[in-house]
């Protein structure tokens, strides 16, 4: 408030310079008419004044209304009820469904529900659903049938759909050139009767009950193969049911009365709000013996895809040695319908409003939802991060029970990792064996507190830095050297696609064939050989050991390795200086492993598997390891492919790095 | 009675509280020998829970349990009353923009004229526990009960983490605080003071903070100092609170002011231990000046890591003001700087909990005049401040004395 005091002050002098210009004007006799003018701009400043202490004074009495006096108990504020709105007792829903070429619109009494007239966005079906007692609209999706496999998504989605609900459909631009006869059929079985002879943009809409009556039906067929249907706007009439036959009636415990809330209020999530067989939302897995994460905080970071978080808080939950208690959910935004998969679980949830744009909205986000854990678990020396499109898998905890330890003691450590970048399922074997790696991998890992508010809050990139966290983190100011662990067979599982920097090719080419571990107990091997000095021991131990491979021939075909199991290969590929990743590059690519940036690596050395034995890389001269090269192997050089081809490539890369 | 039932309802849905009750702690505290040594023994009459009194207050801590309406449910049955009091989650109030979080602060249950007042207390950043003020919302009973006789929720207060021992009295076991004395003792000193994070980030608003590496280098240091002070301090039991410049950039911003260069603590010359010196010599921070003596104008500073130095102020107490003293080292010159008398109330200042003046604004305003939210950067501890005052000079015989530098 008191920044407004300079302007106030300012006020009564400039009344005052009016007052005096006024006196003069008075002695001027031809100034008449422009003492009018003044009088009017001085009654409009008067008025300004005015408006602006009252601004004040209701900004300062909103102000002081949230002091509370801390010497009143009751203090006295007004007794006013907060007016409730009135029931709405009708039984009759109105409801109009607009459908053309660039814009739709779904109105339920009145109320739009859904609006879309964006450009080159929204193609496809849309699909609503309505509460059949309320009205209430449980879930909005746009599956953009013109696309391969968009179909098949709304399948799923309608599959899970209760009986009874309300479903309206309207197609934006077109919806029917990848719209299959499964799909089509699903739409017939609505009771649709243009759905099974929709065609190339063709405007639809369709209002009809699942499992009931069809309220209505419109449809334009498109003319020609260049133009589109008419426009057309449906207008029909719901009846609403009771409140008691839109609901299950599932024995009244605690978490049913969290599943009735859920289910009377979002769609889409299937047989959890089966009223017959509903799907647990408690899982009870067994605790682990000695858990040393059990009071380990986990931040899971969420933005608006809440069937995803249900998928990932299902498999976390599910993970042996969760502690339920220790789990926050920090949603990006003011979304209604992740809280409300949140609070299904009976977990905490903490709202975030947006602050910049794009990658740094995710990286204020970020650093709010760390703060935020920190300040909420005091006593913890770490947490665990993860984000609503992860499977976790069964061990997770156990894993890094097994493991914490080293990154309290070993400041060598940056983060323990549930990911391996290069774990795919034709290069990851080995669930109990863990690595050094100098790259951040993210995707379910574990942050000392130390090093998240002695380093990373206090320089974390500001809002109007365009910046992404995880690049931020693997910078080498912030990493200064320091390794992460990982498992060689992932503990999480990437499943997100509609993400802000995944697109659908990327996700099946990268993440898609990623080795995921669902072994429980997995007892991990030689854990203190991950230590900063053993750790090369074992390497050396393990680089003694290896046989050689034969240099003379391809790397990338599969005979370059013999078809033998459990045995140890190394491989010397070609590395001028420390960032020299250039064969690397090219031998990554042509096994099908992570080559859009150099992940993985060790000192110049890479480890993974080909045909259950184990694989090293080690890159020659910079490696250190380079030393065990016999002098007769010539390392392999891999040329880079023409220009034309990495250019296609490369715009990939910044996508690349929610990951 | 009505103890005896709560107890019961609490016991059955497992939910670990202690007693906190003032009023029985203090009856307790006279036989805690006695009730010590006879754990479970029939006692003959009801002497604590019979005593005449409204309340019976009882503590949880928030992590020890889950808030489940399967507990309410059985209350009522049992024919309690119940309110429950939520307020914003204060460990979360300092971050821009969080929403969704309320915490429950306190709840009451009523049965007939007797009420069980349970306080929630919550771990907060710098290993000690919070309870929140109790205030009620608009639509509430204001006669549930009366809410002023409470001994607990006129103020938020911080305590230690206390050892429990578990009891039995009057024939009920519970559990209570090891040293019910010492409780009571830290219960009278207990107010608490949150940080003002919404001026703060008006004031970060209007003059952005320095993100420098020098920046955040200083206050890594800085907060280390304090922690290191804080440790030494605690463990001679002198108590200190957060003076100068450090006071002012916990009542301003929330944080250490990054180009403040030292951290400045005040203690009162009543609470002075000759120990100090060695003390802080022992934890790595050498003295590096001392000015005044004990009678007058005492002034230590210590050497921290790296050039960030550690001053310690000592108040003097007169009937109407306090003040500390200033001594220039040249030329001999004695300063004085008056403030207004005021209490100590804890804070949460860098994950450290410590104590600051209660009345703040007095102190901040007397220290730096009425334009302290400006940022300052080139400052005259001579003659910046607003309430310095000339205090002639030490006399050239004393010098080696009270101007002593390392």
């Amino acid at each position: 408030m008191d920044e407004w005091k300079p302007n106030l002050a300012t006020k009564p002098h400039k009344k005052r310079s009016w007052y005096l210009a006024w006196k003069y004007k008075l002695m001027n006799q031809r100034a008449l008419r422009k003492l009018c003018q003044t009088g009017a701009v001085l009654f409009l400043l008067v008025t300004v004044i005015v408006n602006i202490k009252l601004i004040l004074d209701t900004r300062r009495a909103a102000y002081e209304e949230e002091e509370e006096s801390a010497q009143d108990y009751d203090d006295e504020m007004l007794n006013v009820e907060v007016p409730r709105h009135p029931v709405n007792n009708k039984k009759v829903l109105d409801v109009e469904v607009y459908s053309s070429r660039s814009k739709v619109y779904v109105a339920v009494d009145g109320t739009t529900v859904l609006e879309d007239e964006a450009r080159e966005q929204g193609r496809g079906i849309h699909v609503i659903v309505l509460n059949q007692a309320t009205g209430h609209v449980m879930a909005k999706r746009v599956f953009d049938t013109y696309s391969p496999h968009e179909d098949e998504a709304m399948v799923l989605f309608l599959n899970m759909i209760a009986r009874g609900r309300i479903l309206i459909f309207t197609v934006k631009d077109e919806g029917s050139f990848h719209l299959k006869d499964t799909a089509k059929n699903v739409l017939k079985s609505l009771g649709s009767q243009v759905a099974p002879f929709l065609s190339w943009r063709d405007m639809w809409t369709f209002v009809g009950k699942k499992g009931g009556e069809v309220y209505g039906e419109k449809h334009a067929k498109s003319p020609a193969l260049s133009t589109w249907g008419d426009p057309i706007l449906l207008k029909t009439e719901v009846h609403l049911t009771s409140v008691e036959d839109a609901e299950c009636h599932w024995p009244d415990t605690e978490l049913n009365r969290r599943r009735k809330r859920f289910c009377s209020k979002v769609e889409g999530y299937g047989s959890v709000c089966s009223c017959k067989d509903p799907t647990p939302i408690e899982f009870n897995p067994d605790p682990l013996k000695d858990n040393k994460v059990f009071n380990v905080p986990v931040a899971v970071i969420a933005g608006n895809r809440p069937n995803y978080l249900y998928r990932m808080l299902r498999s976390l939950l599910s993970a042996q040695g969760v502690n339920p208690q220790m789990i926050t959910v920090f949603i990006d935004g003011y979304y209604e319908e992740p809280m409300d998969v949140v609070e299904l679980f009976g977990l905490s949830g903490i709202q975030h409003t947006p602050i910049s744009i794009k990658n740094a909205r995710v990286s204020q986000h970020y650093k709010a939802s760390l703060t935020a854990t920190f300040n909420l678990f005091p006593d913890a020396k770490f947490a665990v991060v993860l984000e609503e499109d992860l499977d976790i898998s069964v061990d997770f905890f156990s894993f890094l029970s097994q493991s914490i330890h080293l990154l309290e003691e070993d400041e060598s450590l940056y983060c323990i990792s549930a990911w391996n970048d290069q774990g795919y399922e034709h290069t990851a074997e080995d669930p109990s064996l863990l690595y050094r790696v100098e790259t951040m991998p993210g995707l379910g890992w574990v942050l000392r507190k130390s090093l998240y508010k002695d380093e990373l809050e206090p320089k974390w990139p500001t809002p109007e830095k365009l910046w992404d966290w995880d690049m931020w983190m693997r910078m080498p100011e912030q990493r200064k050297g320091r390794e992460c662990i990982i498992p060689d067979i992932s503990r999480s599982y990437h499943f997100g696609i509609v993400g802000l920097n995944m697109n659908g090719y990327f996700h099946e080419a990268y993440f898609k064939k990623h080795k995921f571990n669902t072994v429980p107990n997995v007892q991990l091997k030689n854990v203190e050989s991950l230590r900063k000095d053993t750790y090369e021991t074992e390497i050396h131990r393990l680089l003694g050991e290896a046989e050689v491979l034969d240099h003379s021939k391809n790397p990338c075909e599969d005979s370059f390795v013999p078809d033998t199991e459990g045995k140890v290969y190394v491989m010397f590929i070609k590395m001028e200086q420390e960032a020299d990743f250039t064969t690397w590059t090219q031998l990554a690519k042509c096994l099908h492993i992570w080559d859009l940036d150099v992940r993985g690596n060790h000192k110049g050395l890479w480890r993974l598997f080909r045909k259950k034995n184990h694989f090293l890389v080690v890159g020659v001269p910079a490696s250190p390891y380079s030393s065990k090269k016999p002098s007769s192997v010539t390392p392999i050089y891999m040329e880079p492919p023409a220009k034309e081809e990495g250019a296609v490539a490369m715009p990939a890369v910044p996508a690349a790095e929610q990951t | 009675h009505v103890v005896r039932k709560f107890l019961s309802l609490i016991s059955s849905h497992n939910i670990p509280v202690y007693l906190i009750d003032p009023l029985i702690l203090g009856l307790v505290d006279k036989d805690i020998e006695q009730i010590r040594s006879s754990p479970g023994g029939p006692s003959p009459e009801c002497k604590y829970f019979c005593a005449p009194r409204d309340f019976t207050t009882f503590a949880l801590l928030d992590k020890t349990w889950k808030p489940e309406m399967g507990l309410f449910r059985t209350a009522e049955k049992m024919g309690f009353q119940w309110l429950k009091i939520i307020n914003k989650d204060p460990r979360l109030d300092g971050m821009d923009d969080l929403s969704g979080i309320e915490i429950p602060l306190h709840y009451i249950f009523k049965l007939a004229s007797h009420a069980i007042h349970l306080v929630v207390f919550y771990e907060r950043s710098g290993n000690y526990l919070w309870h929140g003020p109790l205030r009620l919302k608009q639509h509430m009973d204001r006669k549930f009960v009366p809410f002023r006789k409470l001994h607990f929720g006129r103020y938020p207060g911080a305590y230690e983490k206390p050892e429990l021992l578990l009891v039995s009295i009057d024939d009920l076991k519970v559990q209570i605080p090891k040293n019910p004395s010492s409780f009571l003792q830290e219960m009278s000193h207990s107010r608490f003071l949150e940080c003002r994070y919404r001026e703060a980030r008006a004031f970060f608003q209007l003059y952005p903070d320095d993100a420098s590496l020098d920046a955040v280098e200083f206050r890594k240091k800085a907060k280390s100092l304090l922690h290191l002070a804080a440790l030494t301090l605690n463990n001679l039991g002198v108590k200190f609170w957060l003076s100068s410049g450090t006071c002012l950039g916990w009542y301003r911003q929330c944080n250490v002011i990054p180009h403040s260069k030292d951290v400045d603590l005040g203690v009162f010359i009543r609470d002075y231990k000759a120990d100090i010196i060695p003390a802080f010599k022992k934890a790595g921070l050498p003295l590096k000046h001392k000015f005044g003596k004990v009678e007058d104008s005492l002034e230590l500073s210590f050497q921290g890591e790296d050039d960030v130095k550690l001053d310690i102020f000592f108040f003097y107490e007169e009937d109407d003001h306090i003040w500390n003293g200033g001594t220039q080292a040249k030329s001999g010159k004695k300063f004085k700087y008056l403030f207004p008398k005021f209490t100590l109330c804890w804070t949460e200042f860098v994950e450290l909990k410590v104590h600051v003046p209660c009345e703040t604004l007095q102190y901040v305003e007397a220290n730096y005049g009425p334009d302290w939210k400006v940022p300052v950067k080139t400052w005259d501890w001579k003659s910046s401040p607003s309430n310095v005052q000339y205090n002639g000079v030490w006399p050239v015989d004393e010098w080696d004395d009270v101007i002593q530098i390392y």
